[in-house]
């Protein structure tokens, strides 16, 4: 049963979206933060039989637009609530999702660029761990073909991105614990050795 | 031609005749001195442009962090990532332009225009490549089948070397120990022997490593029609330097660290000995022994000189021990007779395995001397059939450990007729094959008169720089290969090909004979039981037999 986390609200490009997370009183099971956790795989379905998109969070921002103003009010918080609900709900949590792929009708999975785009207002679905071995299973081997992708962002978070997501593969593959080693051993170093000083 | 093209140039090399070209070269085709062909036009006509592969560098390479894990491939951590070509394999060369062959000048001419940027290039066939790097063709007369194009499979093109020019302007074999010299050069002598060619050949065999040349008397491949080689061993008690024949030079070289005076005295009684020689027998090179000692006797009585006599009998002395006490190989009246070594047809094998060094650089300089005048006075007419000197057919001399008879800044007595005969045997058809296994402590004017190298591994340093310094037909490219030859496997430039080429030395039809010995197995062999055996049976006292009647017990 897949956990709708998130609606999209904009994207910056092709591959990158920004969604809202389903607060409270939104819809009837909001998500827990473990369902919108960094490195989180999700997919937002494209519409008619397009299948889904097929993105990770990589960042979290918060949205407080009651942030800076510091004057007295003339409602305590509490009675906000009650008297003005909608300025309550401004408060939301944004995730940024990078498309990294997508799953076709039939279940085919592609990774890279995705050819299509996904529709504003969309809802944004946590991937279980068997969406997410499909996605990832490759023949013979697994696929993480959008790794080079990711590592052209140029984002200081996709570093442990990576390291979160092969961290995620190792456990669901572990007959395959061999050849994620050897790349997380590089984005490892990469992340914690190269920043010191060591060669790249 | 295989038409297909291998790879697409990319542009000029550094130098004037380089080029750079792409390829994915899946076959792993493309190896270091491969040939390879582009067409260009030239004087307004379509020609294959022959280049031979120089260097190769891969273009793309794993990052070092894919290396990581020595169980897991590279490969595998590419397609993880996305990369699932089946070869990522692509490499830059870059080639020499050699030329285009024109058959009517028998050589390449060079375009001097490199190809332009995307030209295919295409994998020389072995057609082409088998009519254009030889100057002869199979069984021709002056071919010699010596190996065949290391690029290729074994045997498809053969490299056949042009043994006139070898005949005329000389050849080297350079190697390290152990590359296979010897056997190149006895595939050589196959090759002189064979019914195309019937050579008349002599080799000096300092170790005594020629023996089985023999075995060519019987082989199918050296007999034809009316004839069948002929091969002499000429042990080293056969050898035989008439003392005559002598110079001044070889007698100060056989005698060194004579006092001005001793050789003052020599240098009077050779003359001495010369000149009557030349009055009685019509030769200045007959005189003997006894002669020259007597004539030192004389002084060393005479009552009138006594301050010459001590000296004229030191002299005697010194002369006799290195000319009759020490050595074998001088005779008053015998020496090698030109007319038995040299024949077509005919390989002399000439052992010097049980001879001093310095006896047998003497041997070689009076050979040689001889051989030259020999071929100088018949090509002018100066001797008739039936002459001592009368030998009416070129002669290749093949020497092994030649840097003991030409060796760098030294004064072997035999470097100086051997310089003149290798630059000025072509005239008169002497012609010397080199071996030697330390090119950098042979003399460097004597290596760069060779027309043609035949080069094995070399792996010492200063002998890849001699030869790099001498030896100017072969480019550089090509010597960097030098290390990297395995036995048997070599480089061959010059007079003798077209071009250089690196050639796998054929399989000889006779045995080799310089194989290096098994110590270990030798030394297991001392144990066997068999042996310990024998040894103790020969080191056991011999039993007397008692005489009848005879007991220890009365004693």
């Amino acid at each position: 049963m897949p956990i709708t986390i998130a609606k999209l609200l904009k994207s910056t490009t092709h591959t990158d979206y920004v969604a809202q997370i389903y607060g409270s009183g939104e819809i009837a099971d909001p998500p827990a933060p473990t369902d919108y956790a960094f490195g989180t795989f999700v997919r937002v379905p494209l519409g008619g039989n397009y299948g889904h998109l097929v993105g990770v969070i990589y960042d979290t921002m918060l949205l407080n637009p009651d942030f800076g103003n510091l004057g007295p009010r003339l409602s305590p918080a509490p009675d906000l609530a009650v008297f003005s609900p909608d300025y309550l709900a401004e408060k939301v949590t944004l995730v940024g999702i990078m498309a990294v792929g997508m799953v076709n009708a039939t279940g085919h999975a592609t990774q890279g660029v995705p050819p299509f785009a996904a529709a504003i207002d969309a809802l944004v679905e946590r991937m279980d761990d068997v969406q997410v071995r499909a996605f990832h299973r490759g023949n013979p081997a697994l696929h993480l073909a959008y790794a080079p992708l990711l590592l052209r962002q140029g984002s200081p978070l996709i570093l442990p991105l990576l390291e979160a997501i092969i961290g995620r593969l190792t456990a669901l593959f572990p007959e395959h614990a061999a050849l994620l080693a050897v790349v997380q051993d590089d984005l490892k170093w990469k992340a914690q050795i190269v920043p010191l000083g060591g060669a790249q | 031609m295989n038409e297909r093209p291998i790879g697409l140039t990319k542009g000029p090399g550094e130098t004037p005749h380089e080029f750079l070209f792409v390829s994915p070269d899946r076959e792993q085709a493309l190896k270091v001195g491969e040939f390879v062909v582009y067409r260009a036009p030239v004087d307004g006509q379509e020609r294959n442009i022959l280049a031979r592969v120089t260097q190769r560098q891969p273009l793309r390479l794993y990052p070092d962090a894919f290396l990581a894990d020595p169980g897991v491939g590279p490969e595998q951590v590419a397609t993880l990532l996305g990369y699932e070509q089946a070869s990522p394999d692509l490499f830059e060369l870059v080639a020499t332009v050699i030329g285009y062959y024109d058959a009517a000048l028998g050589d390449f001419i060079n375009p001097r225009v490199p190809p332009r940027s995307g030209c295919p290039i295409t994998l020389a066939s072995d057609k082409l490549l088998a009519a254009v790097l030889s100057k002869r063709r199979a069984d021709d007369t002056g071919a010699g089948h010596i190996g065949s194009l290391l690029s290729r499979p074994s045997g498809q093109v053969p490299v056949m070397l042009d043994l006139a020019a070898i005949a005329s302007t000389h050849l080297a074999i350079l190697a390290s120990t152990g590359a296979g010299k010897s056997y190149l050069a006895a595939v050589l002598i196959e090759e002189l022997l064979k019914p195309n060619n019937r050579a008349a050949i002599l080799v000096v065999d300092p170790h005594g490593e020629y023996n089985t040349l023999i075995e060519m008397l019987n082989h199918p491949a050296f007999i034809a029609p009316e004839y069948r080689p002929d091969v002499q061993i000429l042990k080293p008690d056969a050898v035989k330097v008439r003392v005559g024949t002598l110079t001044l030079g070889d007698l100060f070289y056989l005698l060194p660290n004579l006092s001005e005076k001793m050789s003052y005295l020599l240098r009077q009684v050779y003359r001495e000995v010369c000149q009557r020689s030349q009055i009685t027998r019509h030769d200045p090179e007959r005189w003997t022994r006894g002669e020259l000692i007597g004539a030192l006797q004389k002084i060393a009585e005479d009552d009138d000189n006594k301050q010459d006599a001590g000296t004229a009998g030191a002299l005697i002395w010194r002369l006799e021990s290195v000319l009759e006490h020490q050595s074998a190989i001088f005779d008053d009246f015998h020496h090698l007779d030109l007319n038995r070594l040299f024949r077509p047809g005919r390989c002399s094998v000439l052992q010097l395995n049980e001879v001093d060094e310095r006896e047998q650089q003497v041997t070689v300089a009076t050979l040689l001397r001889r051989l030259f005048a020999a071929r100088m006075k018949t090509q002018k007419g100066l001797v008739k059939e039936g002459d001592e000197l009368y030998l009416p057919y070129p002669v290749f001399v093949l020497m092994e450990e030649a840097h003991r008879f030409a060796p760098a800044g030294g004064e072997a007595v035999s470097a100086g007729v051997l310089k003149t005969v290798l630059s000025e045997g072509r005239k008169f058809g002497v012609a010397v094959g080199l071996i030697s296994q330390r090119p950098g402590k042979l003399d460097a004017d004597v290596l760069s008169q060779c027309g043609t190298q035949c080069i094995l591994r070399i792996v010492n340093p200063l002998d890849q720089n001699r030869v790099a310094e001498s030896v100017e037909t072969v480019g550089r490219d090509l010597l960097r290969e030098l290390p990297a030859l395995t036995k048997g496997q070599d480089i061959i430039a010059g007079e003798a090909v077209n071009t250089p080429v690196l050639c796998q030395v054929r399989q000889r039809y006779t045995p080799h004979g310089a194989e290096s010995r098994n110590a270990p197995e030798e030394w297991l062999a001392y144990f066997a039981p068999e042996e310990q055996a024998r040894r103790e049976r020969e080191s056991a006292p011999l039993a007397v037999p008692k005489r009848s009647g005879e007991s220890k017990m009365f004693k």
